[in-house]
């Protein structure tokens, strides 16, 4: 296995522990400098697995709101991007279960506007990436977290394994299942965006 | 040679990239050969095209991010001064004094976290003041990183509450601790910690900069100091090192500057397994 992308995740070093350590004790400015570190992070996240700013701030806001509360009993034994990674992602599966289904005129402004595109295609392209985040939201809760770490969270295998706590042959078996069901699932519209750009 | 059912359960991780270069050619040189895994991978890579076409969050201000969660936050806690060497070593019941001298007995905890349109503000920065003088020279550049850190802070908040006057003095007030992170530096105890810490200044410049990017003329003059602090800052994190070669005439370049990503390790290859746990 390849480990050329295995370190993209920071790892914590002296002066984030000690912004955890003082954040811990309650000192809101080192707390404010570990969000500033981290808040893109988190929000890249949630707005993938989301489509929507609105949605995706309310869920960092939460998820820094949950690691601050926890912050007195994390333990430096694991990088703390990992265990950042694991609390988006169990904020982002609480929101979705959650979430009633609405038609949000928000997501459509949010449509990605590249040069030279019809209407017609931005809303095809809108729609896939809808079904996508459906179809990974349906997945059995072990395939999602896993392939949410990839997808959203754009991890290595060995960062997802990290992550995770888990054999990294465990980590290829479950996204070897959760991109089987996807590919099921998702069949026809990604027949139809493969025609789309061929034509 | 592989077998067709090993070859299978390799393809995924294959088609995502994340083989080693050996285990990437014996995939391909079975792939090359079997129709059906060809299918596959194609397949494989068509759905990939689609994850990873899902955006990232378009560009957001961190202040307004960041004065919502505060709000939210449980009240801070008072900072006790007998957890800090610092104070013990300067002795605490001389800090303790200037500190009740100066902001009054609950004043000073209250004016910690005010910004420039609050009434407690001077009492901030006379605390902030003390703090710097009582503190060891070594020890200092910490301290003075963090009264810079806190400029940005009420620069971020100023100018995300139309507040652009004291946006920018409070950029102004930043500024005038630059040029002595340089000499800091140096001074530092712990170099590579001090160069941490003082490298988040550059992330904090760069995002009250991302933050005014789409604010309007009343923010020119925060966005041409905010631009010129950038660039301080810069000169003194990455000095340009000395020419070598004194009879030779070269144009210097900047010290190429700390890559984030730390080198990658090796890992234990693994054995992918047929099923799930």
């Amino acid at each position: 296995m390849d480990n050329a992308d295995a370190a993209a995740l920071p790892e914590t070093d002296g002066e984030e522990r000690r912004l955890i350590d003082r954040s811990a004790a309650g000192d809101q400015e080192a707390f404010r400098q570990l969000v500033l570190r981290h808040h893109r992070l988190v929000i890249n996240v949630a707005f993938r697995a989301l489509g929507e700013v609105s949605l995706a701030e309310d869920v960092a806001q939460e998820v820094f709101l949950k690691v601050y509360r926890a912050l007195p009993t994390y333990r430096h034994d694991k990088p703390f991007a990992h265990w950042l990674h694991r609390v988006t992602s169990n904020a982002v599966t609480d929101f979705v279960r959650r979430r009633k289904p609405v038609i949000s005129l928000d997501a459509f402004d949010q449509l990605p506007m590249a040069s030279g595109s019809d209407p017609q295609d931005l809303a095809a392209r809108h729609d896939l990436q809808r079904a996508v985040r459906d179809a990974i939201a349906a997945l059995p809760s072990h395939y999602r977290d896993t392939i949410s770490l990839q997808v959203f969270g754009e991890l290595s295998y060995d960062e997802i394994a990290k992550t995770l706590d888990i054999p990294m042959g465990t980590v290829m078996s479950r996204l070897n299942a959760a991109k089987r069901i996807l590919r099921e699932q998702l069949g026809p519209a990604l027949q139809n965006d493969e025609q789309a750009n061929t034509a | 040679m592989l077998s067709h059912a090993t070859a299978r359960e390799w393809l995924i991780p294959y088609a995502d990239g994340m083989l080693s270069t050996d285990e990437h050619g014996r995939i391909e040189g079975h792939v090359g050969g079997c129709a059906d895994c060809r299918t596959e991978v194609d397949a494989l890579r068509q759905l990939n095209l689609v994850l990873v076409s899902l955006p990232p969050a378009p560009p957001l201000a961190f202040a307004p991010f960041w004065l919502k969660l505060q709000a939210a936050l449980p009240a801070p806690k008072r900072a006790s001064l007998t957890r800090s060497p610092r104070f013990r070593r300067a002795g605490i019941a001389f800090a303790a004094a200037a500190f009740a001298v100066l902001a009054g007995a609950s004043g000073a905890f209250a004016a910690q976290s005010a910004l420039p349109d609050n009434p407690l503000y001077p009492i901030k920065l006379s605390e902030e003041a003390v703090r710097l003088s009582l503190t060891p020279g070594p020890e200092r550049l910490g301290v003075q990183i963090q009264i810079g850190s806190e400029r940005l802070r009420e620069a971020q908040a100023m100018a995300a509450t139309g507040k652009p006057d004291l946006a920018a003095r409070s950029v102004r007030a930043f500024r005038v601790l630059i040029p002595s992170i340089g000499p800091g530096l140096e001074r530092a105890s712990d170099q590579r910690a001090a160069q941490s810490q003082a490298r988040t200044l550059e992330i904090e410049l760069t995002a009250v900069q991302e933050a005014n990017a789409t604010r309007g003329d009343d923010d020119a003059e925060v966005k041409q100091l905010v631009l010129t602090s950038l660039g301080d800052l810069e000169a003194e994190l990455h000095p340009v090192p000395p020419a070598v070669n004194p009879d030779v005439t070269t144009v210097a370049t900047p010290a190429p500057q700390a890559t984030s990503r730390p080198t990658p390790r090796p890992t234990d290859r693994p054995k992918p397994k047929p099923s799930d746990d």
